[in-house]
């Protein structure tokens, strides 16, 4: 069995983990938020094998994070409808600034950053317009915002910046809320989510919508692969007793193609994926469904169904050492290969829905 | 010697039990004692209602009262939005609200306005946008200052007796997909139903009853609460026929029905449920404030607050001891939905 060092070295020469302004850290992999036993929420760095590297508080409950490209900087962001975004710098703890929301919207809990890392892009929602916007901020200089443009759809959650380095995929869900009435969706019978790609500009390059049959089906988490093939995960709005799918792959230009878990495996989901990504090598890609304590895992090019793995509350998912690494509520951080879900580490933290990979999740 | 013989029979009976058919009981008595007599009721009013609305012209007082009975029965029912009810979105087009863009006044002005002859034809309003059909369109021409007076009173009268007719064909249709095959297909998965377990047929319910306890709390009470800084009580809803506080005490009650028949058979999660409905309910019967017009000083804010937290506390009860039961994760994440 090789010696940790030689392990970590080894994950860290196939750019698993970053070396960049981040080794100083001992290379954290993945971020994550989380609540702790005490009810306080914050935002980790961790190792491949689930260590903790840091620990930073967050004012309130958080959903994802986004990673500058090569400074030691996380962006933790507010649950929805929350109306904070803190950037703090991982060595040190401290808050390098808090983004708020301007007035009349707030962010969806995702963002990107460019890939200079010269800016942060941010989803938000414009809620007296019921229109998504994507906003910019400088990141070179203090994290100031410099504006927004229309994200193309209504309820725009996760977002991607594509490997070309100049090309937002988002994923428009369709939801139209308003934080007067909670989390309440608006606008089910009307909902028309969409897969929108737009230049750094904001120019409209495609937008993919399904068939009106699955209009209920909020496109809501994305996994770039490093050729450029999207996989978008779904959430069905619709009633328990149809079956959608839950999972689509879309190459530019091209039809998705939608991925279809068993029928037997798809009823245990109730109809909700919460995170999604490609294994290490890119030939499969996952999700998880919290619901179902369940991930299913799908081949990356056909988009047929491999098999399903269960794990109580999971949600956090990214590529990891064999696969998959994914989280849980309960506290776990698994590695997920063909055939086996393994322990890596089990912490008192529920950790929150999305496990983000420090450096930028193409594989 | 018979207390052990009744165990011996438990002791075989017991494992039967908890694996088939665990909540087949629960799926019929809900089915029984909830949905298919409330969807026969509301068929009842809305046929009254209709048969009002087509004598608009001479009596506008039976048709606000058949309006109001017929609107009863609908909040009743209006949490089980799925199956007949989800077909062809028929639930939104008997109620689109909240309507935040204003739809529905919008697609009544141009009715007005043009005295449209859509009104002489239901089948050809009955593909008119769902904002202006409905109760609260209905509730517009009937109360609203701008369009209980605007345009022609014969139109508008004629106006009354479509949307009247519609929601009665509406609800009849819904009434007939349960009565002929919805209502089997909720008791009988597997094979032809759309669901392939007991569980997810349970699932459906148990996703009812929090949808309900979900509007009530953040739409019904949280949009005329807006924010301190911004009370909103003109979001109410239905305040011009002052139905807003009693909607929510219609659907507590009626989600206090569901719910003591979906935790049939969990003797402490039912009182548990039952207590926190009777807290709400309480609190919802002595608020004298029909239209929540308090909301915009602190004194009357704080009761309508009191209320929306009791309606949370029954949400979270659900979820934590109720879902579990009917096999619904109440983990960090799978309640967090996002």
């Amino acid at each position: 069995m090789p010696s940790r060092r030689a392990f970590l070295a080894g994950m860290m020469a196939s750019g698993l983990c970053p070396t960049s302004g981040w080794a100083d850290l001992g290379a954290p992999c993945y971020l994550s938020a989380a609540r702790n036993p005490d009810g306080q929420f914050a935002l980790y760095g961790l190792s491949d094998v689930g260590e903790l590297l840091f620990q930073l508080p967050l004012p309130d409950r958080g959903h994802a994070a986004a990673a500058h490209p090569f400074r030691a900087e996380a962006v933790g962001f507010a649950r929805r409808p929350g109306r904070f975004a803190i950037v703090l710098d991982c060595r040190t703890g401290e808050r390098l600034a808090t983004l708020n929301a301007p007035a009349g919207r707030h962010f969806y809990g995702h963002g990107a950053f460019s890939a200079d890392g010269k800016i942060l892009l941010t989803t938000e929602n414009d809620y007296e317009a019921g229109e998504g916007r994507i906003s910019l901020w400088d990141a070179a200089n203090g994290y100031t915002r410099l504006g927004s443009f229309p994200s193309g759809g209504v309820g725009p959650h996760d977002m991607r910046l594509m490997p070309n380095g100049e090309t937002l995929v988002i994923a428009n869900g369709g939801i139209e809320t308003h934080p007067d009435s909670g989390r309440t969706k608006l606008n089910i019978p009307v909902m028309q989510p969409n897969l929108t790609y737009l230049d750094l500009q904001g120019r409209v390059l495609e937008v993919v919508e399904l068939d009106r049959a699955l209009h209920k089906n909020s496109i809501r988490h994305l996994s770039v692969r490093k050729d450029g093939l999207v996989a978008f995960a779904m959430q069905w709005q619709g009633s328990l007793s149809e079956h959608p799918p839950l999972l689509g792959l879309h190459r530019r230009g091209q039809k998705p193609v939608l991925a279809q878990s068993k029928p037997d495996q798809h009823a245990q989901t109730m109809g909700y994926a919460g995170s999604v990504a490609f294994s290490e090598d890119g030939t499969r890609v996952a999700f998880t469904s919290p619901r179902g304590g369940v991930l299913h895992v799908f081949d990356a090019d056909t988009g047929a169904f491999l098999r399903d793995h269960t794990l109580e509350d999971v949600c956090g998912l990214a590529h990891g050492p064999g696969g998959f690494s994914a989280t849980s509520g309960t506290g776990q951080i698994v590695h997920v290969t063909q055939d086996t879900v393994r322990t890596q580490a089990t912490w008192e933290f529920q950790w929150d829905n999305h496990l983000i990979p420090v450096q930028n999740g193409y594989v | 010697m018979r207390e052990c013989l009744k165990l011996i029979a438990l002791l075989i009976l017991l494992p039967i039990g908890l694996v088939a058919g665990e909540h087949d009981a629960r799926i019929r008595a809900v089915l029984d004692h909830h949905i298919l007599p409330g969807f026969q009721h509301l068929s009842e009013e809305a046929e009254d209602l209709s048969n009002s609305a087509a004598q608009c012209s001479t009596d506008k007082e039976g048709v606000k009262a058949a309006y109001h009975d017929a609107f009863d029965a609908w909040i009743q029912v209006s949490h089980l939005r799925f199956g007949p009810s989800e077909t062809g979105d028929r639930a939104f087009a008997l109620a689109y609200w909240p309507d935040s863009k204003g739809f529905t006044p919008k697609t009544l002005t141009s009715l007005l306005n043009s005295a449209d002859p859509i009104v002489q034809d239901p089948e050809a309003f009955s593909t008119l946008s769902i904002a202006g059909r409905g109760f609260y369109a209905l509730e517009f021409l009937l109360y609203d200052e701008r369009l209980s007076m605007l345009g022609d009173p014969a139109y508008r009268c004629a106006l009354i007796a479509a949307i009247a007719g519609d929601i009665d064909a509406n609800v009849a249709a819904i009434r007939n997909d349960w009565e002929t095959g919805y209502a089997a297909s909720l008791s009988q998965p597997g094979g032809d139903s759309p669901y392939r377990s007991e569980a997810e047929a349970a699932q459906e319910l148990f996703k009812a009853l929090l949808t309900g306890l979900e509007f009530t709390a953040e739409t019904r009470l949280g949009r005329p609460l807006g924010t301190f800084d911004r009370p909103r009580p003109r979001r109410a809803e239905v305040w011009r026929s002052e139905r807003s506080l009693s909607h929510v005490r219609l659907s507590l009650a009626s989600l206090r029905d569901l719910a003591a028949l979906l935790a049939e058979g969990y003797p402490s999660t039912a009182e548990t449920l039952d207590r926190a409905f009777a807290k709400a309910i309480d609190r919802a019967d002595t608020l004298d404030d029909p239209i929540f017009a308090g909301v915009v000083d602190p004194k009357g804010r704080i009761k309508v607050e009191a209320l929306q937290q009791q309606v949370n506390n029954i949400r979270a009860l659900a979820e934590s001891d109720l879902g579990p039961r009917l096999g619904v994760a109440a983990g960090f994440n799978s309640l967090d939905g996002d």
